[in-house]
């Protein structure tokens, strides 16, 4: 609604208008922790991130809490440690936690500040039934569908992996070595993987529902002319339960900081998880723990089968197979083909690099276990 | 044709030869019969001709018995003791004359110096003042004398009440706020929306003054005998050449007793230039001082630091919940039917109630009771079409008028997705008004509008009011009069939802209600006028159903329970003049208001948040049952003290309350907003104002100058909690929390009222802070501090302009700047699920950017032949002349992990517009 709106508005009127506006400094900014991650109920790992906020103007994107020591504990006894890996990520292969059970998280930072969560009540998560995918208006809609019959889990978040398979423009015979070195050598970094991960909350509800249904949520938008969808893609969803207060944090969350801009947004509000300072109350942690299981699904979707359409740029050149010509155009671009004369290789045809080279695209060569 | 007439008759009395004229002798009992209906008679019976001018009889009646008398005696007896004189000539041609005896025939002894004709032979009467009074020709309306109370031939000592109405003497309007006032007396009355006034004046003659805009001012001799009616006309301007832009009558702002009312006249309103060209009447509101709104695309009103469901918005007493179109870039009134708008910031009268900040009042046109006439007008998104006419000629009379839009035009100029979405909308007007006797009038008046937009048919929106009522007008006697009304209110929303046949739902909520009221107005004496009545507002809410939409759909159906209640409302005031200087209007109203059943109610432990865990009991009522009761009294109190005639100051003091609250969760006023009746656990709104002013007009009262300044305390402001749930919530009282507030603020104003450059400049200084001081509530906003209001803008400087360059071509230009409203900033920033986001936190501690716009238009009329089929206009202009991009918020949102910074402006290049309209 909100986005709709914001295009109407914007297209109506086609006057209106949206320009880039820099966050003013603001003198009082705060670092707060932030606790990100689900107590894996079930089959596997568990990991707890903690980070702190960052000021506005900040260079970094992210500032990992490192040197905490993270617990999980039952409230019927037991407790767990989770052990630091890198970058604020504490882990834990399995943790024996048990449906119905409540557990909650304690956190002992590195300035001696004690955190603790509310206890949570493990839960479990349905199988996903199906990953559906639809073209909407030549994007692709990528939704999900699932159910409950004991109709108990109602409220529903989900993440997920993508993969995509990239295949340069011009397919390489030859490969560049450095300097003004060329040598021979078929699909040369050709065919390549890039790899994403869910950046928007995308959570669900079937609670205004008889039955405890979710049909066609949406998880992914991929917007037209995407690389993703010009070979082949696959989506891992994995989905996890929420309480409802869990919902209802995550549902401020995204409306505070996924909103559009449209007349009729919602102001920003504020809002509390489930986890507290015990050392300073006053102090606010950003984050709501939750316990689940996970349910995961996968599905690939190949270009023809979305009928989708994508282009690179890319134009070629003939260059003259001389040092000084070959000098001038590398790096930018690379060699994939060459025409051959009397004396050998006359000209090597070059384009840009990532027109040849599927790593100049940010693609990795390795393919998946799973592809 | 008095001159006519007068010619006529020398001409006819040069060339005849006089007579006696006993021949023809008249008997006849005349009783209580008109002058019209007693010529007739003669002339049925004998060879005479009348010639005479209704108007100068319509305040005679003949009632004379006579045997066998000459025309001459019959006529003495039958004007005796009125200006009416008569002529008679050779060929039996009557003419009656008023004041200025007739010679028909020249005098026997006319070409005999030094005789003296004894006029008495023909004439009788006063003695009268000769000739028209051509020196002023715009201010004497007509020669005629009224006369109001019972003849006598002494005048009486005493005081008189004098009261009648005010018309258009072309369509038979009565005329709103029209200044009648006699300069020697220094006294002076405003008519009210019937165009009734009541004035109180001591026996004998005297020049009565009447001014109203878009009128000719006028002035009538009147010799008051006692108690007695008096209904005049006054004639249009034909062209509107010193229009008032925005008008409160030329004296009343220094006069009237009440503090901050603004009127607008709807020539004033059209000359506002608009986006696109639509006349709007809200848009025109916004541009006096101490009205604001949190942006262009919201028709959500602030008055003096009130919240937009704080004001009362009557269409001839019909309370008007959404008063926009196309989610609020318009407002739902049509300009061709709407008469004038009152806005009462103020000084509310005490026969309005059940709202905080602000009265806005906007009375809509009688029918043309003369003729059938219309107009029809096209712009770039609406077009519109409106018949008036008689039913029964001067008796009862129509207005109709339909808006619609075709904007869907534009909406297909969208880039896809968005092209397939739809907007639309209408509103329909129908006034009748019957006049059934001399004492009683009957006045209906019906209004709906719907909107209609789907965008990219996802999600289907619709709202619609739907208001009735009929009026009824009883005059008991000179002194008191009486209205009573009936009617029904309603407005409705619903969203409806198919594309996910799962998911597929109708969410619907109305509020209904039903309005009674009855209003008396009572002048005892010259000192004390007296308003008094009942009101009463039956409501029935609905405040949402949600129902699944198609067989697939598994939408579990929720209903929450509807709500009832009654308001009512006594009041009595006194407006009363203490001395010529003084006066105060004081007033009392005792609102109560009953939250009935049937329906479940929480009961929350005492002193704790209001949420599932504190729920001690819930207690089931039946139906029709009070459930609570809430009722206090409101004080309407204001004084007026004049110092010189063209300055005055004003004190005023105003509490209100208020129960039924809207819920928002939105900056903007959304079609989507909830409304909620008190009950046990939420209390009603209370407000108070005190205000103080300064007025004085200068040249001649034609420029107006003024400064109020004001105090404002708000009680129980219903606010929302953080992430709160405000649609289909069955228990909404754990998701709001009482607020408070305070507003103050200075507004200045100069206004030309008059002359080729006309119109005003005000400046407003206004603040208003909120703290959210509920004890239970955990979380409160900015740990408990002030903060403020997303509408609240410290600085407003609006200056509005119209230029006649000549009477076919009229120039205005209007300029606004005021401080950017308040939004909340992040104050850091955090990554989570796979992104950067924003933390926010001190609401509203931020402001976007300031506010500047100018309009421009020209008004081009075709040209003023009073008798063409029809007339045209063009307007013609460019809304943001200066293109500046005014944001109406910025926002940051996370896109693709990072975090940016947007501004949006509604209108963010200067956009030219013209509309056509065309009167028939």
């Amino acid at each position: 609604m909100n986005r709709l709106i914001f295009y109407l508005v914007i297209a109506v009127f086609i006057v209106s208008c949206r320009d880039n506006y820099e966050l003013p400094l603001r003198s009082n900014d705060v670092s707060l922790l932030v606790v990100e991650g689900v107590l894996t109920v079930g089959q596997g790992a568990t990991t707890i991130t903690l980070s702190r906020t960052l000021k506005i103007n900040e260079v970094a994107n992210f500032k990992p809490e490192n040197g905490a020591k993270v617990t999980v504990e039952a409230r019927n006894g037991g407790t767990f440690t989770l052990s630091e890996t890198n970058n604020g990520n504490y882990n834990h292969p399995q943790l024996p936690l048990v449906f119905g059970q409540e557990y909650r998280l304690r956190i002992l930072t590195n300035d001696n500040k004690e955190y603790l969560s509310n206890y949570v009540v493990a839960k479990q998560t349905p199988q996903i039934d199906a990953i559906t995918w639809r073209k909407e208006d030549n994007a692709m809609r990528i939704s999900v569908n699932t159910k409950d019959p004991t109709n108990s889990t109602r409220y529903y978040k989900w993440d997920f992996d993508e993969a995509w398979e990239i295949r340069s423009n011009y397919t390489a015979n030859y490969r560049w070595i450095s300097g003004t070195t060329i040598v021979e050598s078929p699909n040369y970094n050709s065919q390549c993987w890039k790899f994403g991960k869910s950046n928007t909350i995308s959570i669900g509800s079937s609670a205004q529902l008889e039955s405890d249904v979710i049909n066609e949520a949406p998880i992914h938008y991929i917007l037209p002319g995407s690389e993703r969808l010009g070979v082949r893609y696959s989506i891992l969803v994995k989905q996890q339960s929420l309480t409802k207060e869990a919902y209802e944090y995550f549902k401020i969350m995204k409306t505070n900081t996924e909103s559009l801009g449209s007349i009729f947004d919602a102001q920003p509000s504020e809002t509390k998880g489930n986890i507290k300072c015990i050392s300073n109350p006053d102090e606010d942690v950003i984050g709501f723990l939750t316990a689940s299981s996970f349910a995961e699904k996968r599905i690939f979707i190949t270009q023809q089968e979305a009928g989708w359409v994508y282009r690179q740029l890319c134009e070629s050149v003939e260059v003259p197979n001389s040092p000084e010509s070959i000098s001038r155009w590398v790096p930018g671009f690379l060699p994939f083909d060459s025409k051959e004369g009397l004396s050998g290789i006359e000209v090597y045809v070059m384009a840009q690099a990532p027109c040849v080279d599927c790593t100049a695209r940010g693609g990795l060569l390795n393919r998946p276990s799973y592809w | 044709m008095k001159k006519l007439l007068l010619l006529l008759a020398f001409v006819v009395g040069l060339t005849t030869v006089a007579k006696t004229q006993n021949a023809v002798l008249i008997s006849g009992k005349f009783e209580k019969i008109t002058p019209e209906i007693f010529f007739k008679q003669i002339e049925e019976k004998t060879p005479y001709y009348f010639y005479y001018d209704v108007k100068h009889l319509d305040s005679i009646t003949i009632n004379i018995d006579v045997q066998n008398q000459s025309l001459q005696d019959v006529l003495k007896q039958a004007f005796q003791n009125t200006d009416i004189h008569f002529a008679v000539d050779v060929q039996n041609r009557v003419f009656i004359t008023k004041k200025i005896p007739l010679i028909a025939s020249l005098p026997a002894n006319f070409f005999k110096p030094g005789t003296t004709q004894q006029r008495e032979d023909y004439t009788h009467g006063l003695t009268v003042n000769t000739g028209i009074n051509n020196v002023r020709k715009a201010v004497l309306a007509d020669n005629k004398l009224y006369e109001v109370g019972n003849k006598t031939n002494t005048i009486k000592q005493g005081n008189a009440v004098v009261n009648g109405y005010v018309r258009n003497s072309k369509s038979g309007e009565p005329i709103f706020n029209a200044s009648i006032y006699v300069d020697s007396l220094n006294r002076s009355v405003i008519s009210n929306q019937d165009g009734y006034f009541t004035i109180t004046l001591p026996a004998g003659a005297h020049k009565l003054n009447a001014q109203s805009i878009g009128m000719e001012d006028a002035q009538f001799n009147v010799v008051v005998y006692g108690n007695g009616t008096l209904n005049f006309e006054m004639k249009e301007h034909v062209r509107l050449l010193k229009e008032v832009v925005v008008s409160a009558q030329k004296i009343a702002n220094v006069n009237r007793v009440q503090l901050g009312v603004e009127r607008l006249s709807i020539e004033s309103i059209k000359k506002v230039p608009t986006a696109f060209g639509e006349v709007d009447i809200l848009r025109a509101v916004l541009t006096l001082p101490g009205v604001k709104t949190v942006g262009e695309a919201s028709t959500g009103l602030n008055v003096r630091g009130g919240s937009s469901d704080q004001n009362l918005v009557l269409m001839n007493g019909a309370t008007i919940y959404n008063p926009s179109h196309f989610f609020g870039m318009f407002s739902a009134f049509n300009p061709e039917i709407v008469k004038d708008v009152e806005l009462y910031k103020s000084s509310i009268p005490a026969k309005f109630g059940g709202r905080l900040s602000s009265v806005l009042d906007i009375g809509l046109r009688e029918g043309n009771k003369k003729e059938i006439t219309g107009s029809a007008g096209i712009g770039l998104l609406t077009s519109r079409l409106n018949i008036e006419g008689p039913l029964v000629k001067d008796k009862t009379s129509f207005i109709l008028g339909g808006r619609t839009t075709y904007a869907n035009w534009l909406l297909k100029m969208l880039p896809s997705p968005y092209e397939n979405s739809k907007a639309s909308f209408y509103d329909a007007n129908l006034s009748v008004n019957h006049n059934i006797g001399k004492k009683d009038d009957l006045y209906f008046t019906g209004y709906i509008s719907r909107d209609r937009f789907n965008l990219a048919s996802d999600t289907t929106y619709g709202y619609s009011n739907l208001n009735f009522n009929l009026r009824w007008k009883h005059q008991f006697n000179n002194k008191l009069i009486a209205n009573f009304l009936v009617g029904s209110d309603r407005y409705e929303y619903d969203v409806t939802s198919e594309q996910n046949k799962i998911n597929a739902y109708k969410l619907k909520f109305d509020i209904n209600q039903l309005n009674l009221k009855s209003d008396f107005s009572y002048v005892a004496n010259s000192n004390h006028t007296f308003e008094f009545g009942v009101n009463a507002i039956r409501y029935q809410l609905h405040p949402g159903s949600f129902h699944p939409n198609g067989k697939e759909s598994l939408v579990e159906p929720n209903v929450v329970a509807k709500e009832q209640a009654l308001e009512s409302g006594v009041y009595f005031a006194d407006r009363y003049t203490i001395s010529s200087k003084l006066s105060v209007n004081g007033g009392i109203r005792y609102s109560m208001f009953n939250y009935l059943g049937g329906g479940d109610v929480n009961i929350y432990t005492p002193g704790l948040p209001k949420d599932e865990s504190t729920v001690i009991e819930t207690k089931t009522y039946d139906k029709g049952r009070v459930i609570n009761t809430y009722h206090g009294p409101e004080y309407r109190f204001s004084a007026r003290y004049v110092l010189t005639t063209s300055s005055s100051i004003k004190a005023g003091f105003n509490s209100q309350r208020q129960y039924i609250h809207m819920l928002s969760n939105t900056t903007a006023i959304a079609p989507t907003d909830i409304w909620k009746l008190s009950d046990p656990n939420i209390r009603p709104q209370q407000g108070a104002q005190l205000s103080i002013g300064y007025y004085k007009n200068l040249k001649a009262n034609t420029i107006e100058t003024s400064v109020e300044v004001y105090y404002k305390k708000i009680k129980d402001y219903l606010d929302y909690k953080p992430g709160a749930l405000l649609v289909l919530n069955h228990n909404i009282e754990t998701d709001v929390m009482n607020t408070k507030g305070k507003a103050y603020g200075a507004e200045l104003m100069v206004k030309k009222t008059s002359g080729k450059l006309n119109g005003w400049i005000s400046y407003t200084y206004s603040r208003i802070l909120l703290q959210m001081d509920d004890p239970t509530v955990s979380l409160p906003v900015n740990d408990g501090d002030w903060y403020p209001a997303n509408y609240d803008k410290p600085h407003d400087v609006t200056a509005i302009g119209n230029f006649k360059v000549n009477h076919r071509f009229s120039l205005s230009l209007n300029m606004t700047y005021s401080t950017g409203r308040p939004i909340t900033l992040p104050i850091g920033r955090f990554y989570y699920a796979g992104s950067q986001r924003v933390l926010y936190a001190d609401r509203n501690s931020y402001r976007i950017p300031d506010y500047f716009r100018a309009d421009f238009a020209m008004n081009i009329d075709g040209n003023y032949k009073v008798k063409q089929r029809t007339h045209n206009s063009w307007t013609i202009g460019v809304y943001n002349l200066t293109g500046r991009r005014n944001p109406f918020s910025v926002y940051y949102t996370s896109e693709n992990g990072q975090v940016n910074g947007y501004k949006l402006s509604i209108f963010g290049s200067a956009i030219p517009f013209v509309n056509f309209n065309i009167r028939f």
